[in-house]
C-alpha cells in the first residue's frame, strides 16, 4: 500500500466509525419495520418504508412547510445579512465591538433562543405585547397563518449574523480597484452595487444561501419549544414529524425512511445547484 | 407538570402522627392471643427481612413537586431498610420516556424502578420492558390494593396482568374563583351549555371567563376530552373502539370552540398548562379546567395567587365525568434490584404512607384517605378530598390500547385545527376517528 493511502487510512477508519457506521445502520432501518416497542418482531421490509412515504400526506406536508419556512428565513436573512455587511464595511469606529454584539445571537443554542421566544412573544408576560396593547393593538404570533412566520423571523433574528459573517468575510475580500474606478466615474452607490458588487460577491451569495438553506431544512427546536407543530400541522416541520414518528411513537424504520428521503431531496437539490453554478462560471 | 409544593414539615409531622396512631391502634385492638402471636412473629420476620435486604434503587423521576414529597419520605423509608438506597435522578417529561426506553433495552436497566405515564404503559408492558406485580401485590401483608381507586388500578392492568401501581393521579376537574360565581349570581356549571354560559357570563374586557389550552397534540385533548365526557360522549366505546365522530362529540368541540372564541384569553391557542394556571392566579381568567391537585396550590397563601388565595373551589365537570391521568410505578424487567425496588413501592404506596404523602401535597391514589378526617384537617380540607373522590370514582383515561401517546397527538391535531379554524368540526372528527382507529389497529 503505498504511503499516502497509508496516512490516509486513519481519517477513514474515523469516518467509517462515527459517520459510516450510524448512516449505515440507520439505512438498514429504513429498510425494516423496527418499533422500538415491538422487540422481536422486526421484519426486513426493503421499499416499503419508502413507498409508503409517497402516500403518507402528512410527509409531503411537513416538506412544503419545511420549504416555507426555509424561503422565508433565508430570503430575509440573505436580505438583512447583505445590508448589515455592507454598512459594516463602512463602519470607522467600534468596528470590533460592534461584530461582536452583532453576532451573539447565533452563539445561543436554538432551543434556549425558541424557550427566550416563547416567554418573549407571550401575550401575558412578553414586553412586544405590552407595548401593542399600549397602542390598542394586538397580534397572535402562534395563530392561524401567523405561525410560521413568527418562527422564521426566529430564525431570522438568530441567523442573520451568520449571514453578515460570511458576506462581510466576501466583501472585505473583493479588490479595490473595480469599485475606485466605479467612483472616478461616477457611479452611483445603487449601480455600484448591482454592477460590481454582486456580480463579483455570487460566489460567496451562493455558498452562503445554500449553507443557511440546508441548516434552515433541519429546523426543530423553536417548533418543539413553541409551538409543537401546531396551530394543527401549520409548523410540523419535516424534522419535528421525524422526531415524533421516531422517538414520540417509536417507528424508527419509518423515520429512518422518512429522513434518507430528506436527505435524497436534498443532494438532488444540491446537485443541480452546483452544476447551474459551474455552469454560470463557465461563462 | 407542575404543582404545589410539599411541606416536609408537614410531612414528617403526619408520618410521626400515622405512626402513633397506628402504634395506638394496635396497642388497644382487642385481639385473641394466639393470634397476637401469630401477628408478632410475622411482624418480626417482616421487619428481618426488611432490614436484611440491601441494594440501591435507581430511579428517573420528572421534576416535579410530587418528586420532592417521595424524596422527603426517604429518610423514614431507610428507618425501615436500612440497606436500600434508592437514588433519584430526576429529568423533563420529554426526556423520561426516551432515556427508559434506551434503558430498558439494555441487557440490564439503568433503572430498577421506573415511573410510567399512563399512555405508555400498554406499548411497555406489551414490548415486555416491565415485570408483572401481581404476585407481590397478593403477596404483601395489609397492602390493601383494592383500596386503590378502580379507575387508577385499571391503567396499570394490560390483557389481565398489573404491570404498575399508581404513584399520583392527575385527573381534571372544574377549578373555579367563588367570589366571581357570587358575584355574578351563578351556580357552578353542571352541563355543557351551563359551563359555556357561565364562562361568556364571567368574561369581561380585563378579565377572561375560562383559560383553555387549546395547544395541539396532548393539552387540547386532555381538556376537551372533558368536555367530551360532558357532553355525554366517550372517547371508547364498550367494545373498545373510538368513537369521536360521534354527534355528542360534535356537539363538545362545537362548544369548546364556542367558549374559547366567546370566553378565553385572546390570542390563546397556543396555550398549553402554565399559561393558563398563570392566567388564573393572576386574576385573568375567572376559570379552568386542570389538575385537581392544582387548588391547594391556587389556595395557598402568600403563593403563587397573592392575594386571591382561597377563592378558589373545585368541582367535578359538569356531567360528573372527566379526565384522568396518572403515573405510575413500574419495574422494569431488565431490573438489577427487584426486589428492593418492590420494596419501595410497597412502602410508598402502603395505606399509611399514602396518608403521610397525601397530607404533605403528594396527589392521592388510595380511597380512604380521602374520607379521613385527620387527613382532612392536616391536609387540604374536606371539601377538597370529597371533591376528588367524586372525581376519581367517575374518570376515564384518554387512551386504552397500544399506541396511546400517537392516538393521543393525532386526535389532539385535528382538535386544534378545528379550533384554529382551519377544518370544519365535522371534518376535524372524522379524521380524529379514523386516524384513532387506524393508530390503535382496531
Amino acid at each position: 500500500m503505498a504511503f499516502r493511502i497509508k496516512m490516509i487510512m486513519p481519517l477513514v477508519a474515523l469516518f467509517l466509525v462515527a459517520i459510516g457506521y450510524p448512516l449505515g445502520y440507520s439505512f438498514w432501518l429504513s429498510l425494516t419495520n423496527y418499533r422500538i416497542t415491538k422487540p422481536g418482531q422486526t421484519e426486513f421490509v426493503g421499499m416499503a418504508q419508502y413507498q409508503a412515504l409517497f402516500d403518507n400526506a402528512a410527509y409531503w406536508e411537513a416538506l412544503i412547510v419545511t420549504g416555507t419556512f426555509m424561503v422565508i428565513a433565508v430570503s430575509l436573512e440573505l436580505v438583512l445579512g447583505l445590508a448589515i455587511a455592507l454598512a459594516l464595511r463602512r463602519q470607522v469606529r467600534v468596528r470590533n465591538m460592534t461584530r461582536a454584539f452583532l453576532l451573539s445571537p447565533m452563539f445561543i443554542t436554538p432551543i434556549a433562543v425558541g424557550l427566550m421566544f416563547r416567554f418573549l412573544l407571550n401575550p401575558q408576560l412578553g414586553p412586544l405585547d405590552l407595548l401593542l396593547e399600549k397602542l390598542n393593538l394586538s397580534y397572535d404570533y402562534f395563530g392561524p397563518g401567523n405561525a410560521i412566520f413568527t418562527i422564521a423571523l426566529i430564525d431570522v433574528w438568530q441567523w442573520t449574523p451568520f449571514m453578515v459573517l460570511l458576506l462581510l468575510a466576501g466583501l472585505e475580500s473583493l479588490p479595490r480597484a473595480p469599485f475606485e474606478a466605479a467612483k472616478v466615474d461616477g457611479a452611483s452607490p445603487w449601480l455600484t452595487l448591482k454592477s460590481i458588487t454582486l456580480p463579483m460577491l455570487s460566489s460567496v451569495l451562493v455558498v452562503a444561501v445554500l449553507i443557511r438553506g440546508l441548516d434552515a431544512m433541519r429546523v426543530f427546536e423553536y417548533v418543539f419549544a413553541i409551538t409543537r407543530g401546531g396551530p394543527g400541522t401549520e409548523t410540523q416541520t419535516i424534522q419535528y414529524l421525524i422526531y415524533q414518528t421516531g422517538i414520540q411513537f417509536f417507528r424508527l424504520g419509518q423515520a429512518s425512511a422518512m429522513a434518507y428521503m430528506v436527505l435524497a431531496i436534498v443532494l438532488v437539490f444540491v446537485i443541480f445547484l452546483f452544476r447551474a453554478i459551474n455552469k454560470e462560471a463557465r461563462r | 407538570m407542575k404543582k404545589r409544593k410539599g411541606g416536609a414539615a408537614a410531612f414528617i409531622a403526619a408520618v410521626t402522627a400515622l405512626s402513633l396512631a397506628a402504634c395506638a391502634s394496635s396497642d388497644t385492638a382487642e385481639t385473641p392471643a394466639a393470634t397476637e402471636t401469630t401477628a408478632s412473629e410475622t411482624t418480626a420476620s417482616e421487619t428481618t427481612a426488611a432490614a436484611e435486604l440491601t441494594g440501591t434503587v435507581r430511579v428517573l423521576m420528572e421534576g416535579v413537586p410530587d418528586t420532592d414529597v417521595v424524596t422527603a419520605l426517604l429518610p423514614e423509608f431507610n428507618k425501615l431498610y436500612p440497606g436500600v438506597t434508592i437514588e433519584i435522578e430526576t429529568a423533563a417529561y420529554d426526556q423520561m420516556r426516551d432515556k427508559y426506553v434506551a434503558s430498558f433495552q439494555a441487557p440490564e436497566s439503568t433503572y430498577d424502578l421506573a415511573i410510567i405515564d399512563n399512555p405508555w404503559m400498554d406499548d411497555f408492558a406489551d414490548a415486555g420492558f416491565l415485570s408483572p406485580l401481581d404476585d407481590q401485590i397478593a403477596n404483601t401483608p395489609d397492602y390493601n390494593y383494592e383500596d386503590i381507586a378502580a379507575p387508577l388500578r385499571a391503567i396499570n392492568e394490560v390483557n389481565a396482568v398489573t404491570y404498575g401501581v399508581p404513584f399520583y393521579n392527575y385527573v381534571l376537574g372544574l377549578i373555579y374563583r367563588t367570589d366571581l360565581l357570587a358575584e355574578a349570581g351563578l351556580p357552578v356549571p353542571t352541563n355543557l351549555d351551563e359551563l359555556v354560559s357561565t364562562a361568556q357570563a364571567l368574561n369581561t374586557p380585563a378579565r377572561a371567563g375560562i383559560a383553555m389550552q387549546p395547544q395541539r397534540g396532548y393539552k387540547i385533548f386532555e381538556e376537551w376530552g372533558n368536555w367530551l365526557f360532558s357532553a355525554g360522549g366517550s372517547i371508547y366505546d364498550e367494545n373498545g373502539v373510538p368513537t369521536l365522530d360521534t354527534p355528542e362529540a360534535q356537539k363538545a368541540l362545537e362548544a369548546y370552540i364556542t367558549a374559547y372564541n366567546s370566553a378565553a384569553p385572546a390570542d390563546s391557542l397556543n396555550w398549553g398548562f402554565d399559561e393558563a394556571l398563570r392566567s388564573v392566579s393572576n386574576n385573568q381568567s375567572a376559570m379552568m379546567i386542570s389538575y385537581n391537585w392544582m387548588l391547594p396550590a391556587l389556595n395557598k397563601q402568600n403563593d403563587i395567587s397573592g392575594d386571591l388565595a382561597g377563592k378558589f373551589a373545585l368541582a367535578p365537570m359538569p356531567g360528573g365525568k372527566q379526565v384522568l391521568g396518572s403515573w405510575n410505578w413500574a419495574i422494569p424487567a431488565n431490573a438489577s434490584n427487584p426486589d428492593a425496588a418492590w420494596a419501595f413501592i410497597s412502602w410508598i404506596t402502603s395505606p399509611e404512607i399514602e396518608k403521610a404523602r397525601v397530607i404533605a401535597g403528594g396527589a392521592p391514589i388510595r380511597i380512604s384517605p380521602l374520607s379521613d378526617s385527620a387527613v382532612a384537617e392536616a391536609g387540604f380540607g374536606a371539601d377538597y378530598y370529597a371533591a376528588v373522590a367524586e372525581m376519581l370514582a367517575n374518570s376515564q383515561p384518554l387512551s386504552q390500547g397500544p399506541n396511546g401517546e400517537e392516538m393521543i397527538q393525532a386526535v389532539g391535531t385535528e382538535l386544534n385545527s378545528a379550533v384554529a379554524g382551519t377544518k370544519s368540526v365535522a371534518d376535524a372528527l372524522a379524521e380524529a376517528q379514523k386516524q384513532a382507529v387506524n393508530i390503535q389497529g382496531l
